[in-house]
């Protein structure tokens, strides 16, 4: 297969699991998250040479990249910023806890709210994407190790703020639910 | 207890079997993009303008790569990440009393790029440790500054551009944390070296002038809690202030001096420190290597400091930490390019961060 036949497989095999990566981070608003993927595969066509095999984690470093790059983007810098809380300055803790906070899941996202950036991207790549720690580090572009360092330290955080935060009803409740497992990591 | 990962996932607010992007075949505007693409090898869609894109640190190509010593000085990953924000937030200078006077249209812009501070000639430099030895001494006073949450700080941020020469942004921030762990942020765009003049600001689509003291960002956080550095409280021992800062920049390894004096900004961002604190950190920068004492200098808010300097050659960054003579706290930091970027027309000597921290 030729570098544009790989590409347009990938493309077709992953588009909508880097949606879904892209709307996670973007509150689901859906006319935001097709430019962004947009740009994601037009970066990774321009890139497409260095398509791995396992194409998925990489394309995820690519829109993680995407994704920085439209926050710093100055049309949008200010309302992107707001969603990816990105930056410490217009950090998404200005969220107010609302109804919302009562759904299963909204004290979830509140505790990930309060970690740094850092630490809630290797979480998000992990739980959400579901990578392994290789996976995780082609889409941090770091090591194994550090990545596995960096995921071992943001479960340590996260579980510290949910033990905080933690709201009254059994956690089982939480734990029985299941998650559909996010497939074709390349 | 559920495992946090277990609860994350089942928090997912886009799972894979959810009605917004679930598996299957391509929609109409995913299958025009993908033509497009193919149809066009050179290019294919159309992308954002690459118009200015942030200040000196945050620049990447469209791949995500960094330019090649601001690269280097940003790696690895999350601390990259970091410190990019921290150069894109932090700022401040102070006065804000003085922006309200002299403001009016005819009044020149304060757009000239600030010029690194310069020592002054025939000044005697004073060693670190011996500031240390004098910041210790302030801790012991009764009435010496006690650690408060938030920050009160001026900074300059260099953004450039292809096609346009290099910008500076000036910003003063103010963050406040209440008693219930709530907090407030107040940034606004002004150049204390030029009180009353229009500055730019990189909010909107393109920098522009705005009025000196433009609020930025006005907002109240709801009350949130943190044991992680840099939320939670700096130590007051030296080698635990090690392990903090290390901790701040997600590093198992001992900070250089270069990730010393980042992490010290990071800390800085988020902690006005008190005299114990403030003891135990210039503890810490007067056993860093390479950290030298160059003499007297005049910050960017008037005040009279020490200035210690670090070259990191590799990456083609040298740091100036400004500290106060008469009490051994951290003043400035000023970080300046000594290769230049000529792509990206930054030239040797641009200053590429300046923070002044103020309580």
């Amino acid at each position: 297969m030729s570098n544009d036949e790989i590409f347009a497989a990938a493309y077709r095999e992953h588009y909508w699991a880097v949606s879904r990566y892209v709307a996670r981070r973007l509150d689901g608003r859906a006319d935001d998250v097709e430019e962004v993927v947009a740009e994601v595969f037009t970066v990774a066509w321009r890139r497409r040479a260095d398509l791995p095999a396992a194409a998925l984690p990489w394309l995820y470093g690519v829109a993680r990249n995407c994704l920085a790059n439209a926050v710093r983007g100055h049309g949008r810098r200010r309302r992107l910023v707001d969603r990816l809380g990105n930056d410490d300055t217009a950090h998404g803790r200005h969220i107010a806890a609302g109804p919302e906070a009562d759904t299963p899941g909204g004290w979830v996202h509140e505790a990930l709210a309060r970690l740094s950036a850092a630490d809630q991207e290797v979480l998000r790549l992990t739980a959400w994407e579901q990578l392994g720690v290789d996976e995780v580090a082609v889409a941090l572009g770091c090591g194994s190790r550090a990545a596995s360092m960096r995921l071992h330290r943001a479960r340590r955080r996260l579980r510290a703020e949910i033990d905080r935060m933690r709201p009254e009803p059994p956690i089982a409740e939480h734990s029985c639910m299941t998650a559909p497992k996010e497939h074709g990591h390349g | 207890m559920a495992d946090e990962l277990e609860l994350l996932r089942s928090a997912d607010p886009v799972p894979p079997g959810g009605p917004h992007f679930g598996d299957g075949p391509l929609d109409h505007n995913a299958e025009r993009r993908l033509e497009q693409l193919l149809r066009d090898p050179g290019n294919g869609l159309p992308g954002r303008p690459r118009d200015r894109r942030g200040p000196l640190s945050d620049r990447r190509d469209p791949e995500g790569r960094l330019p090649g010593h601001v690269r280097d000085l940003l790696l690895p990953g999350p601390r990259r990440l970091r410190l990019a924000w921290g150069l894109v937030a932090t700022a401040v200078v102070a006065a804000l009393t003085l922006t309200l006077v002299l403001s009016g249209p005819s009044t020149p812009p304060a757009v000239a790029a600030p010029r690194p501070l310069v020592v002054e000639t025939g000044s005697t430099p004073v060693p670190l440790h011996r500031l240390a030895e004098l910041a210790s001494a302030v801790a012991g006073t009764d009435d010496a500054p006690r650690l408060r949450k938030g920050t009160h700080v001026q900074s300059w941020s260099l953004g450039m551009s292809d096609d346009k020469p290099p910008i500076t942004l000036p910003e003063e921030r103010i963050v406040r944390w209440r008693a219930d762990d709530s907090h407030t942020e107040l940034v606004v765009a002004t150049d204390p070296r030029h009180p009353g003049r229009p500055v730019l600001s990189d909010e909107g689509d393109e920098p522009h002038l705005v009025d000196d003291g433009h609020v930025l960002l006005d907002r109240t956080y709801p009350p949130s809690w943190s044991d992680a550095p840099p939320k939670s409280p700096p130590p007051r021992d030296p080698a635990r202030l090690r392990a903090y800062l290390m901790e701040a920049q997600y590093t198992d390894t001992p900070l250089t001096t270069p990730e010393l004096l980042d992490a010290m900004a990071t800390l800085l961002d988020n902690w006005t420190l008190g005299a114990r604190e403030n003891a135990a950190l210039t503890r810490l920068l007067a056993g860093a290597e390479g950290l030298r004492p160059v003499g007297r200098v005049t910050d960017r808010l008037g005040r009279r400091g020490q200035a210690y300097v670090n070259d990191d050659d590799g990456r083609g960054v040298r740091r100036m930490l400004i500290m106060d003579p008469a009490t051994g706290a951290v003043l400035g930091l000023e970080s300046t390019v000594t290769a230049p970027e000529p792509a990206f027309g930054v030239k040797e000597g641009d200053v590429m961060s300046y923070s002044a921290w103020m309580r």
